[in-house]
C-alpha cells in the first residue's frame, strides 16, 4: 500500500471516520473536525505503524493528508540514512 | 421552594430502556438480577448484578464518540435523549445559556480507567489512550452532554456516594426556583459492573453473596437479607419552571416540590443507627414542599438490605410519620434491577413518577418476612394506590442523607 493510502487507512480506522472524508489537501481540522486528543492518538498510531519518531508539533490539526505524507516520507528517508 | 415541573423522563436500567419498557417490567415484579457475564467475576464473593446488555441498540452515539467515553457517559447520553424526546424539547431551539445539566454519580468511569491503567503497567505510557484523561472523571457525563447538545448554562456534577443523583435533582430544583435557567437535564448515571469497581463494592462488605439465586438475592427489609446487589444505568429527567411547561402546552408528569439533606457525622461507612439525621432531612424536604407528613401517600425507600441501614431508615420514617406509617405504602423497587449507586435516587424518582401516573405502587421484591413489622410494605406485585404526594429517600456511605418530595402532575 502507498504511504498515503496507509495513512488514510490508519486514520479512518483509528478515528472511526470514512476514508473518503480524509482529503489529500484539506486540513484534518476542516475535513473531520479533529480534536486535540485525537491528534495525540493519531501521532502515536502513526509512530507505531511507520516505526519512526514523530513530534506532536510536526503533525497538527492544520496538517493535510499530503502534509502528513511528506513528514513521514522525510522521516523514513532520514531513518534509512542514519 | 416553588414547585418545579418534571416534563420528560429518560430511564436506562437493567429493567428496560425507555419509560414504557421500564414500567412494564417494574409492575410485573420481575427481577433482572443475573450472574455477571461481561467478564469472569466467578471468584468475587458477590458476582451478580443488574446489567444492561443492549445499550448499543438504543444508542444514537457515533462510534467516533463512543471510543472516547466511558459507559457511564454513554448511558447518560441515552437517558438525556430519551428525556428530551419525552418532553418534546429540541435543545437547538432553546437559548443554550439558559439550559443546565445537574448530574450525580458515585464512582466515575471505571471501565475506561481500569482498562487504561492495565495498559499503563503492561505497555508503558504510550499504551494509554489519550481519551483516558477526559473519559474517567465523575463530571465527564456533564461535559459530554454539554458538548453533544451545545448546552452552556449553569451546571454541576454532584458526587455524594449513592445519594449523588437525588442530590443533583434537589440542587437542580433549587437553581430553577431562583429563576436562573429555563430548563435542566437532571439525574445521574453509574456503571459499576467492571472488574475493579465490583471488587471495591465487594470489599465494602455490603453486597449479597447469594450468587446461587440472583433473582432473590436483593431482599431489603427481609429477615433473610444479606446485602444489596449492584446495578448499572442512568436516570435523567427534564426539569422546567411550571409556567414554561404550561405555556408550551406540554404535559407536566410530576412536580418536584421539596428537597432536604443532612449528614450523620458518626462513621466513615455506616449511618447513625438512630436515623435522627435522616428524619431531619425528610422533615426538611416536607417543609420545603410545604407538605405535611399526613399528605404523603407513598414512600420510596433506600433499602440497602443491610441491617443497620434498613433499621435506621425505618426508625427515621417512623419518627416522621408516627402511627400513620402503618398505612402509607412503602417499597424499594430497585430490588428488581439492582442498586444503581449514584444513579439510584434519580431512577427511584422516575419510578415514583410512573407509579403516580399509573396509580400503582411497584413492589419490593423478595420481601417475604419483614425483619421489622408495622409498615405497609408492598411486596410481590404492584398494588393499586392513588398516589398524589410521594417521598423518595436516598442515602450514601458515611451518613449522607437526602430526601425529595414529588407531587402528581396535572
Amino acid at each position: 500500500m502507498e504511504t498515503k493510502e496507509r495513512i488514510k487507512d490508519i486514520l479512518s480506522k483509528l478515528l472511526k471516520v470514512k476514508p473518503e472524508e480524509l482529503k489529500d489537501d484539506v486540513s484534518l481540522e476542516s475535513s473531520i473536525g479533529v480534536d486535540s486528543t485525537e491528534m495525540v492518538e493519531t501521532v502515536i498510531a502513526l509512530e507505531k505503524a511507520f516505526n519512526t519518531k514523530l513530534s506532536p508539533k510536526e503533525i497538527i490539526k492544520s496538517s493535510t493528508i499530503n502534509d502528513i505524507e511528506a513528514v513521514i516520507k522525510s522521516k523514513l528517508s532520514a531513518d534509512e540514512h542514519n | 421552594m416553588e414547585k418545579i415541573a418534571v416534563s420528560g423522563i429518560g430511564a436506562v436500567t437493567p429493567s428496560g430502556i425507555g419509560k414504557r419498557q421500564f414500567w412494564a417490567n417494574l409492575k410485573s415484579g420481575r427481577s433482572f438480577i443475573k450472574e455477571i457475564t461481561r467478564f469472569d467475576a466467578s471468584k468475587y464473593p458477590s458476582h451478580i448484578a443488574g446489567q444492561i446488555d443492549d445499550l448499543e441498540k438504543y444508542s444514537h452515539v457515533s462510534e467516533r464518540l463512543l471510543k472516547k467515553i466511558d459507559a457511564f457517559s454513554h448511558m447518560a447520553l441515552i437517558a438525556a435523549e430519551l428525556a428530551l424526546q419525552d418532553a418534546g424539547i429540541e435543545i437547538k431551539n432553546e437559548d443554550p445559556n439558559l439550559v443546565g445539566i445537574f448530574l450525580g454519580n458515585a464512582i466515575g468511569g471505571w471501565l475506561y480507567a481500569e482498562t487504561e491503567l492495565r495498559n499503563l503497567y503492561l505497555e508503558g505510557r504510550e499504551g494509554v489512550s489519550p481519551y483516558m484523561a477526559s473519559a474517567w472523571f465523575p463530571a465527564a457525563p456533564q461535559g459530554q452532554l454539554s458538548i453533544y447538545y451545545g448546552i452552556k448554562g449553569f451546571s454541576k456534577t454532584v458526587v455524594a456516594d449513592r445519594a449523588s443523583s437525588l442530590m443533583a435533582l434537589g440542587y437542580a430544583g433549587k437553581v430553577l426556583d431562583k429563576n436562573k435557567l429555563n430548563m435542566i437535564l437532571a439525574g445521574g448515571m453509574e456503571a459499576p459492573v467492571t472488574p475493579y469497581a465490583l471488587l471495591c463494592c465487594n470489599t465494602y462488605g455490603a453486597l449479597s453473596e447469594n450468587n446461587a439465586y440472583p433473582q432473590s438475592a436483593y431482599r431489603p427489609f427481609d429477615k433473610k437479607r444479606d446485602g444489596f446487589v449492584i446495578g448499572e444505568g442512568a436516570g435523567i429527567v427534564l426539569l422546567e419552571p411550571v409556567a414554561r411547561v404550561k405555556k408550551r402546552g406540554a404535559n407536566i408528569l410530576a412536580y418536584l416540590s421539596g428537597y432536604g439533606t443532612s449528614c450523620d457525622g458518626v462513621d466513615r461507612i455506616n449511618p447513625a443507627a438512630d436515623g435522627k439525621e435522616l428524619a431531619r432531612a425528610i422533615k426538611m424536604a416536607l417543609a420545603d414542599a410545604r407538605v405535611s407528613p399526613d399528605e404523603i401517600d407513598y414512600i420510596s425507600l433506600d433499602g440497602l438490605a443491610v441491617e443497620i441501614w434498613d433499621n435506621s431508615e425505618i426508625a427515621a420514617i417512623k419518627s416522621v410519620f408516627g402511627s400513620r406509617i402503618r398505612q402509607i405504602p412503602v417499597s424499594c423497587p430497585k430490588s428488581m434491577f439492582g442498586n444503581l449507586l449514584g444513579a439510584s435516587g434519580a431512577v427511584d424518582m422516575i419510578t415514583a413518577i410512573l407509579a403516580m401516573e399509573h396509580n400503582l405502587v411497584p413492589p419490593t421484591l423478595n420481601l417475604e418476612e419483614p425483619a421489622t413489622n408495622g409498615l405497609n410494605y408492598i411486596t410481590g406485585k404492584a398494588r393499586e394506590f392513588n398516589i398524589k404526594k410521594a417521598l423518595i429517600i436516598s442515602r450514601g456511605r458515611g451518613g449522607i442523607n437526602s430526601a425529595i418530595v414529588i407531587e402528581k402532575g396535572a
